[in-house]
């Protein structure tokens, strides 16, 4: 009998869990990762930061720019520092291929060091998301969909778009608040 | 093909026999760990290299070089994370310096391109196995290309004429001597045409203009560095040697006229654009940031006529990597 060889990799180790919620936002130091290539998610995470630091949270922006060579060390490094100072990461935006990629490796990244972790994709790549997720091994990975196409749309409308859907990141987030109590209700 | 293996051609089956041949031949242990590929992320043995090299219909031989292949896609400079996702068409072209290019047989001549037949359409589709089976690259899964490209089949590769380069090797001024591969990160190809031309600054302006233009990734507002490539034909290529003996200096000029006018970009691009520092005193964006940036190698035929352009798809860097013999 002739044994035809497999050509492909297994997946890597899969972690299903989610991860901790984000609790009571109280005190907590909370990192969102921007980028370079969406001013839809500036918008967003501007107005997403301003109801997160109404519950009490402290909001700390950081923007990724270059990931190769020079900048990309130096990026690394600020990412990690990043990080351990804060109690929860927002990652995003997935809203094309490669910033898929790397949101989504940022997100793993920073739910590799135990703190509550979020990434945010546009619907489109919804599904690009969860498959890097998963390859990266952490299918559980926490992940808020905004509609799309959303970088073409008016500010004021990204802006209602991103307070239609504060209540409902929240409760993925695994947040405790009156607002979600308040909503859930 | 049932199994998602394949690419739609037909695949020679990789059996035990003939993947074992593979691996004698190429002389290397089969669970030896020549990288991590990503979006998978997992182990990219020998042995998964001999059996998609089979399946592509490549030969022993070429296992070196597909090793350092492997290796350069998968350095971190290289960002394949980003690259295998993208709605960009990108594919890693992979140019070949050194003696090897004649042992293996690898065009540098007329259609080296595309359309020559050479084991180098083998040797690239093998690697386009391995980033679809190994890497787990899948159009609408883990990559989002919008187009793709015919370079995503069997691969862009392909091997600089070294004889009839005025300037040393490409991978020798990139700091690796001898038998190397270069990983570029390359859009697709496209020709440039010019019937007119015949002086080195005639041939230098057509080119770097023609890679100039204002969709080119490296463009990008949001894109802080880019690469580019150019192939000279040899014909061209002496004429240009003959007022540009330094490579240095042909890639400084190609860099200075490669760059557009920042009023010549709509209102809204244009602070992004100044945002990432990319506007000279002189109001020009250069395509690329250093003359360093502009990649330039001899290839192609001795028609003369053409030269190609390879416009990167952002941040990855090229990465020339030796091909160590087993």
């Amino acid at each position: 009998m002739t044994m035809i060889l497999d050509p492909t990799a297994s997946l890597a180790h899969d972690i299903t869990d989610p991860g901790p919620d984000a609790g009571d936002l109280r005190g907590k130091r909370i990192a969102i990762r921007i980028d370079m290539l969406w001013r839809s998610w500036d918008w967003v995470s501007e107005v997403w930061a301003d109801g997160l630091r109404a519950e009490g949270a402290h909001v700390t922006f950081w923007r990724s720019c270059g990931r190769t060579g020079e900048e990309g060390v130096a990026a690394d490094r600020d990412y990690a520092a990043l990080l351990a100072n804060s109690d929860m990461a927002i990652v995003g935006l997935g809203n094309c291929g490669s910033c898929t990629s790397w949101t989504i490796a940022d997100a793993l990244r920073a739910a590799a060091t135990g703190i509550p972790t979020i990434a945010v994709a546009t619907a489109h790549f919804e599904g690009l998301a969860n498959n890097l997720a998963k390859r990266g091994g952490r299918s559980g990975l926490r992940l808020h969909i905004l509609p799309y196409p959303l970088d073409i749309l008016p500010k004021e409308q990204v802006n209602d778009i991103a307070r239609d859907h504060y209540r409902s990141f929240l409760r993925g987030f695994g947040v405790r608040s009156g607002l979600v109590e308040q909503s859930a209700a | 093909m049932a199994q998602g293996w394949g690419d739609g051609l037909p695949l020679i089956p990789p059996t035990e026999a003939r993947v074992q041949d593979f691996l004698v031949q190429g002389g290397r242990f089969p669970d030896e760990v020549v990288a991590f590929l990503p979006p998978l992320r997992s182990e990219c043995t020998v042995e998964k290299i001999a059996i998609n090299a089979v399946m592509a219909g490549c030969t022993g031989d070429a296992m070196p070089l597909l090793c350092a292949a492997i290796e350069a896609m998968a350095d971190p400079a290289f960002d394949l994370a980003g690259l295998n996702a993208t709605t960009g068409s990108v594919v890693p072209a992979i140019i070949v310096n050194g003696t090897i290019r004649n042992r293996l047989d690898i065009p540098y001549q007329a259609g080296c391109l595309g359309g020559v037949a050479s084991p180098a359409v083998a040797i690239g589709r093998a690697l386009r196995l391995i980033m679809r089976n190994v890497a787990g690259q899948l159009i609408g899964s883990t990559s989002q290309s919008v187009y793709g490209t015919p370079g995503r089949v069997a691969g862009i590769l392909f091997a600089e004429w070294e004889e009839r380069s005025p300037w040393a090797p490409l991978a020798e001024r990139r700091g690796v001597k001898g038998d190397a591969v270069t990983a570029y990160g390359a859009m697709g190809t496209a020709n440039i045409c010019d019937v007119v031309a015949n002086s080195a600054d005639g041939f230098l302006d057509m080119i770097a203009k023609s890679m100039a233009y204002p969709g080119a990734n490296g463009f990008l507002p949001s894109s802080a560095f880019s690469e580019t490539l150019c192939a000279i034909n040899p014909i061209w290529a002496e004429v240009i040697a003959r007022d540009y003996p330094r490579m240095e200096d042909v890639q400084a000029y190609l860099w200075d006229k490669c760059a557009l006018p920042i009023d010549w970009f709509r209102p809204e691009y244009r602070d992004p654009i100044g945002n990432l520092g990319r506007i000279k005193p002189d109001g020009r964006v250069h395509l690329v940031p250093t003359p360093d940036d502009v990649l330039v190698m001899v290839a192609g035929g001795e028609g003369g006529l053409h030269a190609a352009m390879l416009h990167s798809w952002g941040t990855c860097l090229s990465v020339t990597r030796p091909v160590v013999a087993a």
